[in-house]
Order: structure tokens, then C-alpha cells, then sequence
């Protein structure tokens, strides 16, 4: 393996795609939140996992 | 708590991950010394990110949890104290031995510096230690699990212990340092979120303080100033005036000086990240550039204990709940997922729990096997033989730790008893070995004679100073002649003495026994190894300067909440 930022980025890719359609997905939220925390972390992992791919590509070039 | 379907997806996916980093791994691994000690290959960012993820078991996270709703801003003692100075020590002063001596392990290092009995004694205590500790850590988490999900016992050990196994049999260190990295941000990212709304929701950090002071003030019983869960060190003066019962010499000196420098200095488990790096500048920087995430992880993992007092205070049922006359600290981390995480978060949370023991649990294996390979099999069993048989033997001793570590487990599982009575005793077991490394690395005169004398004293020092004393009713099995406050202020007390007793120990022998020649001391001591020279590099590439920056900023968070 030559650079672990593409394993990393790509987790947390998924990741935020699983949150995003959990949000989708989920209706019914805990006692003391909303589902909409789901919409909010997945995006903030998947912003998380695009600049680690992208840090790895400029680390190529 | 009851996890959906896309929460098991969730976990399934992360497992898939750790098994496929292994498998990655396993092509570049060729040989014994790239297995065991990852032949100095590893960029220092993902080194300075497994340092603290290794640190960061899933015992940890739920303890300090605990430990921020038991006892507030105090815990935090346990980062800006007894962390970061003994990080900024190993970065700055001990680094340039440890890699310069081309040592695989910390106890080989002592065998190189001292003799083979030194090493021995340390080898020994060490194998001893990490696959107890990994296997009460997989006790822990599978009770937790088995509370919380009403998963069984032998579910949830097998599961977590075969994965941990497979990645760290398929590529070794590298592996277990590769994924401590990925366990490290979803370590992060899944208990971030958790932290900020239990916070939001308790009104923000005046929030917080004001209710943690109503709650303090309505238990008297621990103690009259209400404002203590917000400060570090403003009731440190006296035993009598903070929940911990310890004060600020015991405090400092205890966990500042010999807890947090013996753990973060000489425990092959962390060190071993840093001896990992692929160049002497990149092995110092490690612990250094480590230490700013470490600052912050209070924020993650303290705070969220401070909030559930403070919403526990709001009337919010199901966060802390009673367990005997007292509470079950130990479940606020999973009750507050179950009341903040949806569906969806709440598999990201479970996951970053097992990431949190698959972490600490890796950091034991590895060190185990590096240990067990050249500082037992190959140095009384089997000395001359070839870099592939170290390398098989690496494997099987890795696949012989994880079952000797579930066995432990199933035997802490038998009684409690048994379990206090170990993490009482690995407090402070490590305590006097930082006076060894600190006078072999500084000291040219000190002996092998003088060292294991030193580690011997102060060990029986430490077994003593617990028989001899108690603290919460417990202890003092020879007739209490002193009680401490607290079972605390016991350890730390303990690792005092124990400290100083072999430091005077190792000093007295040494003056009496024939001290090594010179020429045997190369890379290995103070004055005769060529310390690196970095001033021709930009000055965030250089140790110094870093851990200017380090302190200061740790010096300013503690007079912040002091």
C-alpha cells in the first residue's frame, strides 16, 4: 500500500453516504435529538474523507 | 439500545476495512524485522496519529468518560500533566537513545545500555502486563456490550479479538499502526458529535458550569466547594478539597513526574510507534507533533462526563443511572449515544467503541510479539537463527498473545476481585522504571548491577508501601500504618516512593560496581552519542521549538480552566 490517505478517504466516503441516506432513511429520532444529526455528520465525513482522496492525489503529482 | 440494520452495515464496513489494510500490508512485509518492528518505514503523521490511538483503548474512552462526570475538569490532570511533559521528555531527551542505538524493543535498549538480567526483569514484567491489560480491556468490553445490546459475552471477545488477530498476523506492526490511524479519526468523528450535543443541550459551557455547581452543591457528602468539576487546579491545595483526594504535590510529583513519564517514556507500547518512524528526526517529532491532538482530546472524551451531570441535573432520566449507594459512571458514554444518536450515528459511535479497543488491543499485541520474539525466544531459547525463523516465530507468538489474552479475559470474567487487584498493581508496576531509563540515558556512570537493583527496590518498595497502607478500605493487608485519602492518592503515593527508592538504589550500587568501558556506550548514553543536528531545517521540522510551542500551549489550558 502506498499511501494510506486512500483507504482513510474512502472510509470516510462511505461513511458520510451511509449517514446521508440513513437521514433519508430514518425517520424516528432518539429522545433527545432529531435524524437530522445523521444529515450533518455525513456531511462532515464525507467533506472529511473528499480532502484526505484529494490530499492523496496532490501527494502523487 | 437497539441498533437498525444500516447500524450493523455501518460496523460490517469498518471491519471489512481493518481486514483489507492487513491484507495490503501483507505484501510489503517480507521479512521478521519488517514484521516486528516495521523496519523504520512509517511517515511520521501516521506515527504521531497511532502514538495517542494506541493510548486511546475502549477502557480508556468509557473510563475517562467516567472519570469527567465522577470527578469534572480534574480528569483533565490526566492529559495537561501526566501526558503531555512526559511526551514532550521522550521527543526532546530520551528519542535520540532509543532510535541512535538501533535497540528493536525498550528492553533491548536496557540490555545494550545495562546487562541481559536488566532486560530480562523488564522483558518478563512487560509480556506479563500487556496480555493481562488486553485481556481485562476485552472483558470490559464485552460486558459492556452484553449490558448495553444484550450481545453474549463469547459473541462479542471472539469477534473483536479473531479481527484484531488476522490484521496483526497479516502485517505485523505496520498493520496495527496503519489502522490505529483509521481508528484514530473514527475514534474522533464518532465521539465528537456526541460531545457537542450533550454540551449544546446542557447550555453550552456556562450551562455546564452551573449546573455541575448545583450538583455539586447538593452533594455535600464529596465535598463543600461546588464550583470543583469546573477547575483543574483550584482545589488542588488540599486532599480534603476535591472529589479525587489528592493534593498538588502528590498531584504533580506522582502523576506530573513518575506515572506520566514512566508510561509515556519507557512503555515499549506507545514507544514503539516512535521507534516505528522512518528517520531519527521523524521518531523525535513523534510524540511531539502527537501531543496536539492529545491537548484537545479532552474535549472529546472529558466533556461529555460533564454534560451528563449537568443533564442529569436538568432531570434527563436514563443518562446517570444508580448503581448500589453510588452510580454507574461507567455507562454514561453508551446511555448518551442512546439518547442522542440516531440510527445511522448510533453505528458510527458503536463502531468507533470497537475501533477504541481494537486500537489498545493491536498496540498489546505487537508489543507482545516484538518482546516475546528478541527479548525472551531469542535471547535464552533459540539465539543464532536465521531472520525468517524470528519471523515465523513472530507469527505464532502473535497468534499465542491473542489466546493467552482471551484466556485472561474468561479468567478476569471469574472475579472482580481479581481484576482490581491488577490494574491496582499495573498503576504502579511500571513507576520505577523511568528512573532507570533516566539515569542509563544521563547518568554514564550507572551499572547494570546498579539498575537492577534500582528496578528490584523499587518494586518491593511499591509492594510494600500497599501492604503497609490503606485507602478506601482496602489494602493494607500487613496492618495499616498510614490511610490515604483516596485510592489515588495510594497510587500515586506509591509510584512516588517506589521512584525514589530505585533511584537511590541504582545511584548507591552503581558506585560500588565496575561501571561499562567507554567504548561500550556509543548512541547509548548522554556525551557519548552524536546528537542529531537540525538546525538546517525549518524550524516546525525541529524538536526544540515544537515543544516550546507544546508546553506553552499545555502551560496556557491549564491556567485557562484552573
Amino acid at each position: 500500500m502506498d499511501d494510506l490517505r486512500i483507504p482513510i478517504g474512502s472510509f470516510f466516503v462511505i461513511l458520510g453516504v451511509m449517514l446521508l441516506i440513513a437521514f433519508f432513511v430514518i425517520t424516528s429520532g432518539p429522545p433527545l435529538s432529531s435524524p437530522s444529526v445523521n444529515l450533518w455528520c455525513g456531511l462532515a465525513m464525507l467533506i472529511f474523507g473528499i480532502v484526505m482522496l484529494l490530499l492523496a492525489r496532490r501527494g502523487k503529482a | 439500545m437497539k441498533p437498525g440494520a444500516i447500524d450493523y452495515i455501518i460496523l460490517g464496513t469498518y471491519f471489512l476495512y481493518v481486514l483489507g489494510i492487513g491484507w495490503l500490508v501483507k505484501r510489503r512485509v517480507k521479512t521478521g524485522v519488517e514484521f516486528l518492528t516495521s523496519g523504520h518505514s512509517i511517515p511520521v503523521w501516521v506515527t504521531s496519529l497511532a502514538f495517542i490511538a494506541t493510548n486511546l483503548g475502549a477502557q480508556e474512552v468509557i473510563g475517562m468518560v467516567a472519570s469527567g462526570a465522577k470527578y469534572g475538569m480534574l480528569t483533565c490532570n490526566f492529559y495537561w500533566l501526566g501526558a503531555i511533559p512526559g511526551m514532550i521528555i521522550l521527543g526532546v531527551f530520551m528519542m535520540p537513545f532509543y532510535y541512535g542505538s538501533r535497540a528493536r524493543s525498550a528492553p533491548e535498549y536496557l540490555k545494550l545500555r545495562f546487562d541481559e538480567k536488566t532486560r530480562g526483569f523488564n522483558a518478563i514484567t512487560f509480556a506479563v502486563m500487556t496480555i493481562f491489560s488486553s485481556g481485562i480491556s476485552m472483558y470490559a468490553l464485552g460486558l459492556l456490550f452484553h449490558v448495553v445490546l444484550g450481545w453474549k459475552l463469547t459473541n462479542s471477545i471472539l469477534l473483536s479479538a479473531a479481527i484484531v488477530l488476522v490484521y496483526t498476523y497479516l502485517g505485523g506492526l505496520t498493520s496495527a499502526i496503519y489502522n490505529e490511524v483509521l481508528q484514530f479519526f473514527l475514534i474522533v468523528l464518532g465521539f465528537a458529535p456526541l460531545s457537542i450535543m450533550a454540551v449544546w443541550k446542557a447550555g453550552g459551557w456556562s450551562g455546564v458550569t452551573a449546573r455541575t455547581t448545583a450538583w455539586m452543591g447538593a452533594h455535600s457528602q464529596f465535598t463543600h466547594n461546588p464550583d470543583v468539576m469546573t477547575h483543574t487546579w483550584k482545589y488542588m491545595g488540599h486532599a480534603s478539597s476535591n472529589m479525587m483526594g489528592v493534593e498538588w504535590f502528590g498531584m504533580l510529583f506522582g502523576l506530573g513526574w513518575v506515572l506520566g513519564c514512566s508510561y509515556w517514556c519507557c512503555n515499549f507500547l506507545v514507544v514503539q510507534r516512535a521507534m516505528a518512524a522512518n528517520s531519527m528526526a521523524a521518531s523525535r517529532l513523534t510524540p511531539l507533533i502527537a501531543a496536539f491532538p492529545k491537548m484537545l482530546m479532552p474535549m472529546v472524551v472529558i466533556a461529555p462526563g460533564l454534560a451528563a451531570i449537568a443533564l442529569h441535573q436538568m432531570n434527563v432520566p436514563g443518562i446517570l443511572v444508580p448503581k448500589g449507594n453510588t452510580y454507574d459512571y461507567n455507562l454514561i458514554l453508551t446511555n448518551l449515544m442512546a439518547q442522542f444518536y440516531p440510527s445511522g450515528l448510533l453505528g458510527v459511535g458503536l463502531t468507533a467503541l470497537f475501533a477504541s479497543f481494537m486500537s489498545g488491543m493491536a498496540g498489546n499485541v505487537t508489543a507482545f510479539n516484538t518482546v516475546f520474539t528478541y527479548d525472551i525466544y531469542q535471547s535464552y531459547i533459540n539465539k543464532n537463527a536465521s531472520d525468517a525463523h524470528y519471523f515465523k516465530v513472530g507469527r505464532i507468538t502473535t497468534v499465542a498473545g491473542v489466546l493467552l489474552s482471551i484466556g485472561a479475559a474468561y479468567w478476569a470474567a471469574q472475579s472482580n476481585n481479581i481484576m482490581d487487584f491488577l490494574q491496582l498493581v499495573f498503576g504502579f508496576v511500571n513507576a520505577p522504571l523511568f528512573a532507570t531509563f533516566l539515569l542509563g540515558m544521563f547518568w554514564r556512570r550507572t551499572t547494570g548491577h546498579g539498575a537492577f537493583a534500582g528496578l528490584v527496590a523499587g518494586e518491593i518498595v511499591a509492594t510494600l508501601t500497599l501492604g503497609f497502607s490503606a485507602a478506601e478500605g482496602a489494602g493494607g493487608w500487613f496492618g495499616a500504618i498510614h490511610t490515604f485519602p483516596s485510592a489515588m492518592a495510594q497510587n500515586f503515593w506509591i509510584a512516588i516512593l517506589s521512584f525514589m527508592s530505585c533511584l537511590v538504589f541504582t545511584v548507591l550500587v552503581s558506585l560500588v560496581t565496575k561501571p561499562k568501558p567507554v567504548s561500550e556506550l556509543e548512541n547509548l548514553v548522554y556525551g557519548y552519542t552524536k546528537m542529531p543536528v537540525e538546525e538546517h531545517q525549518p524550524w516546525y521540522k525541529r524538536p526544540g521549538p515544537l515543544a516550546v510551542i507544546v508546553g506553552i500551549a499545555c502551560i496556557l489550558f491549564n491556567l485557562w480552566f484552573w
